[in-house]
């Protein structure tokens, strides 16, 4: 992480997450607007919230050129959200954007690493200016320091005044936290959805890093009058919880609080006199708020400070203490104050307008007794009706669902979902890996040989039931989908068909298909290679060919993805001009790289020669052949997490990359074998039987090969100490015992020692070091740790089969 | 045990205070002394079960469960186109742990002490048309009167990769 202010560093992580899927999102929202032609108001919206969060965080992590490229950005969607300019070129408005994106994406990578520089953004910066002046018809000058400081001044004066209906409240933060400004502005930031007006004092926090001492000195002054559904203490909520405030003083509690809110739901107001000489009016007024509390939650009251300043008790003999709630609660509320003691009566305040000091308050007249019968709830509904003079109604929709969501993450408000570290998780897998691994040490320990234990084995069977039910809840939590990982291609294809100047379609099915979130992270890299392959090789570079191939003049990309039998099969397919096998074999023949004769090869083989890695880095056969850029890393990456690429392609007609790759680090039930000192396992979803041979089973080629004939049917029989060199116990193939294993509508037979039993084994993958001799093609997929500590080779019936 | 070996070695350790020191571990295989930088040992331990794993190069004897881990180990002997003898007591297995979190066991025929080597001691290995020599050498320490030749751990592990067809 690069250095940043101390107590920053936590936060950083969260940022570098935060701004990241922002980002992704914005692409998105870009992506999707441009197919359609057309920003509508809401993507609008969405990207300027989206910068709007992404310069308030980013200023305060005190990454300056993050927060002004996004400020620009911001103000370049605010005019074309205001003015709604008619747009000459979208295409230089997408690119302009996409480029700042991709600037920030970029700045977020180095923010990750060790030494991180500030990047200086100041030539798109210049460029989104220029576009904002053409926006702006070139007749305003921008210049934004001239433009905020009347703003300043404005806003102090109507600070002062102190006149309208807004809530003034005065912000303190923690000592010492630093960067008030910004803080304050995170404040400004979060409220903002939730008024319809605010302004705040200084305002120009945002640019201004002087402000911080004010701030410190005087406090941060918001006057604010919340927003449709929402009350003065929802916001006061929102202020309090924002991280560093420390306090909040309520200088002064609007009115429009009841218009808005009484529009909403109804409010009703009502004015509590206390016994003459009863003293300590403050208190009282606060027992008879703790009072209605318990039926009626949300309420507000005037004085608010009763509490703290036994000054209010005058006001209260004076005036009267007013209690603001829910009408629908009337009854109930009526009720908790008449039981309060020392209440001497009550009246219902038809006007809900301010009772500040200078407002003169409702005469008595209207009063009715406490002794006298309670009003009923209707009653009150009318008294809350009458509406005072409405604030500016507010004119955009309030609440829309992204921003929310961005919100509530910064926020982390009431929601339903986490973002957990990785690491967690890994950590909880390995633990449940573990938990398999010991209830097998405990359920085949060798103390319990020999013994009957019918309670142990219904527990046993219980425990093993639910580590499986934990395995799969662990396991769904990690699952993700392949969209976001395929969504990403989109923007490669774009940049792709802009440079290449091809037109081509992606087109993605399946992508709704999950995968563990740890293997969606290791695509990204394969995919994106193989998407640009078939983009710059694939596809043909004159449409003619195309057209001369019979082939629609739009290429077309398929990314589709698919779960089959515990794996899933991702190809990336297009309709281009293929692979020319000859030329591959050519190219490998020339290199050396042939340890059989040029005409022994198998078309497959020589296809998926182009994943070796002599082939990337010779230019010549990317030219012949369109392919191998990088494809020895594509296959690199995708064998790290257990998985294999194969080519198909016909030549003329389009090539396939087809991927699988594991569910998961996945758990299996596997049978165990033993051949020699060594133990197996094998999948026990590929074994149809086993059985002991008999001498007539046995059937020999005319290679002399041995096949087992079962029901009429022959199978090979691939002797396992054979196929992998180890000292049987016995060579006698009626001692050992034999299985027939299937995959892919394949059989054969496999010879081994003698069968050990079944198991849940937890496939670990083999180390780089032994995953480079291919030991995967020799049917060996991983390993797992079996209960007593020793380790099993896993095998994989398909890779048997096909290489014997 | 191989592991108290190791315990009772570290503790004589001088504590040296520069700098550029680098402390590296020495281990005997046949008579000559060879030593590893101590940034790449996660630990020591003596030769348990090793499982086979068959169709690899016969220098990699196999994978051992290390804690939950299954760690492939090979053997220097082998490695070195040298005979191998059969483990005892002494033989050890020093885990060594790379950058990218891959762990690698190598079997030796005994551990010796921790040195602390300063850059003076570190020369350079003859220059030889013979690769092979000392392809996994990186340089010759020479300490107290004894000559320890520094193994390139890299080398050692990765030679290969990459060259399998």
């Amino acid at each position: 992480m690069a250095k940043f202010e101390a107590g920053m560093e936590a936060m950083a992580d969260m940022y570098v997450f935060e701004t990241t899927s922002l980002l992704d999102e914005l692409d998105q929202i870009l992506m999707k607007t441009e197919n359609e032609s057309g920003f509508g108001e809401e993507e609008i919206n969405e990207i300027f919230r989206t910068m709007h969060t992404i310069k308030g965080s980013s200023a305060m992590m005190g990454l300056e050129n993050m927060s002004k490229l996004a400020h620009a950005i911001e103000d370049m969607f605010y005019i074309i959200r205001e003015n709604n300019p008619v747009i000459s070129s979208p295409e230089a408005l997408y690119d302009l954007i996409f480029a700042a994106s991709d600037l920030m994406k970029a700045e977020i990578e180095l923010i990750s690493g060790d030494d991180y520089e500030p990047t200086d953004f100041s030539e798109v910066m210049q460029k989104i200016e220029e576009f904002v002046a053409v926006l702006k018809g070139e007749t305003a000058a921008p210049s934004a320091p001239a433009e905020t400081q009347p703003q300043a001044q404005t806003q102090e004066a109507s600070s002062d005044s102190n006149n309208s209906g807004l809530t003034k409240v005065q912000v303190f933060f923690e000592e010492d936290c630093k960067m008030e400004n910004l803080r304050a502005s995170l404040v400004i930031n979060r409220i903002t959805e939730a008024c319809s007006e605010l302004n705040y004092f200084p305002s120009d926090i945002e640019t201004n890093s002087a402000t911080a001492k004010t701030i410190v000195d005087k406090g941060f002054e918001i006057n604010f009058c919340p927003g449709k559904g929402k009350t003065i203490d929802d916001i006061l909520g929102i202020i309090s919880s924002t991280s560093n405030v420390n306090r909040y003083d309520l200088i002064h509690r609007g009115s429009a609080e009841a218009a808005s809110s009484a529009a909403d739901s109804n409010m009703a107001t009502v004015k509590v006199h206390f016994d003459d000489d009863c003293k300590m009016e403050n208190l009282r007024a606060s027992l008879v708020v703790t009072n209605i509390k318990d039926v009626c939650y949300d309420i507000t009251y005037e004085p608010a400070d009763i509490e703290e300043n036994s000054e209010s008790a005058k006001v209260i003999v004076e005036d009267g203490f007013i209690v603001h709630f829910d009408a629908d609660k009337t009854a109930a509320v009526i009720q908790a104050i008449e039981n309060t003691p020392c209440v001497k009566f009550y009246e219902f305040v038809e006007n809900a307008a301010p009772a500040s000091q200078t407002a003169p308050a409702p005469t008595g007249e209207t009063a009715v007794k406490s002794e006298a019968a309670a009003p009923s709830a209707p009653a009150a509904k009318p008294a809350a009706a009458p509406k005072t003079p409405a604030s500016k109604a507010p004119a955009k929709p309030t609440a829309e669902q992204p921003a929310n969501t961005a919100a509530a993450k910064a926020g982390g408000g009431k929601q339903s979902l986490i973002s957990v570290n990785l690491n967690k998780l890994d950590t909880l897998l390995d633990l449940v890996g573990e938990i398999v691994i010991t209830e097998a040490m405990v359920t085949s320990n060798p103390d319990l040989n020999g013994l009957k234990l019918d309670n142990f084995q219904k527990s046993a069977r219980q425990l093993r039931k639910l580590n499986e039910e934990l395995q799969d809840a662990v396991m769904s939590i990690r699952m993700v989908p392949l969209s976001g990982a395929f969504n990403k291609m989109t923007r490669i294809v774009r940049d792709m068909k802009v440079k290449l100047n091809k037109d081509v379609d992606l087109v993605f099915e399946g992508e709704e298909t999950e995968v563990d979130k740890s293997i969606i992270d290791q695509l990204n890299d394969p995919l994106m290679h193989m998407v640009r392959n078939s983009m710059d090789h694939g596809i043909e570079e004159n449409v003619e060919d195309r057209i001369a191939a019979g082939k629609s003049p739009k290429g077309k990309i398929t990314l589709s993805a698919s779960n089959a039998s515990g794996e899933v099969i991702i190809v990336v397919a297009d309709d281009g001009q293929g692979i020319n096998p000859e030329k591959v074999l050519a190219k490998a023949e020339r290199n050396g790289m042939l340890t059989r004769p040029a005409n022994e090869y198998s078309e497959k083989e020589i296809l998926n020669m182009i994943m070796l890695p002599g082939f990337s880095t010779n230019e010549e056969v990317t030219e012949y052949s369109g392919r191998g850029v990088g494809m020895d890393v594509v296959r690199k990456n995708i064998e790290k997490i257990g998985g294999s690429v194969s080519v198909e392609s016909k030549f003329g007609e389009g090539t396939s990359f087809i991927i699988k790759i594991p569910l998961t680090l996945s758990i299996v039930e596997g049978m165990e074998i033993s051949v020699g000192d060594s133990i197996f396992s094998i999948p026990i979803n590929s074994i149809r039987e086993s059985f002991k041979v008999k001498p007539d089973q046995i059937v020999k080629d005319t290679n002399g090969r041995e096949m087992i004939m079962i029901r009429g049917e022959c199978f090979p029989l691939i002797r396992l100490y054979e196929l992998y060199d180890l000292d049987p116990k016995t060579n006698d193939i009626f001692e050992g015992i034999v299985l027939t294993v299937e995959s892919d509508g394949k059989c054969a037979c496999l010879l081994a020692d003698k069968l050990i039993g079944e198991h849940q084994v937890v496939v670990k993958p083999f180390s780089p070091l032994l995953s480079n001799y291919n030991i995967k093609q020799q049917g060996m997929s991983g390993c797992s740790i079996l209960g007593d500590g020793s380790i099993t080779i896993i095998l994989d019936v398909n890779n048997i089969i096909t290489d014997f | 045990m191989a592991e108290n070996d190791v315990i009772s070695a570290t503790g004589t350790v001088n504590a040296v205070d520069h700098a550029d020191v680098t402390e590296m571990l020495s281990f005997e295989i046949s008579d000559a002394i060879y030593a590893i930088e101590i940034k790449y040992i996660k630990e020591i331990i003596g030769v348990d079960q090793i499982t086979i794993v068959p169709k690899i190069p016969d220098y990699i004897k196999g994978v051992i469960n290390l804690r939950g881990k299954v760690v492939p180990v090979i053997s220097v002997r082998r490695r070195f186109d040298m005979d191998e003898i059969p483990y005892d007591s002494r033989t050890c297995i020093i885990v060594l742990e790379f950058e990218d979190g891959e762990q690698v066991g190598i079997i030796v025929d005994r551990v010796q002490e921790v040195v602390d080597v300063k850059p003076g001691d570190i020369s350079k290995t003859p220059d030889s048309k013979n690769i092979n020599a000392n392809r996994y050498i990186k340089s010759i320490i020479h300490l107290d009167n004894d000559i320890r030749l520094l193994i390139d751990c890299n080398k050692l592990i990765n030679d290969d990769r990459g060259m399998i067809i």
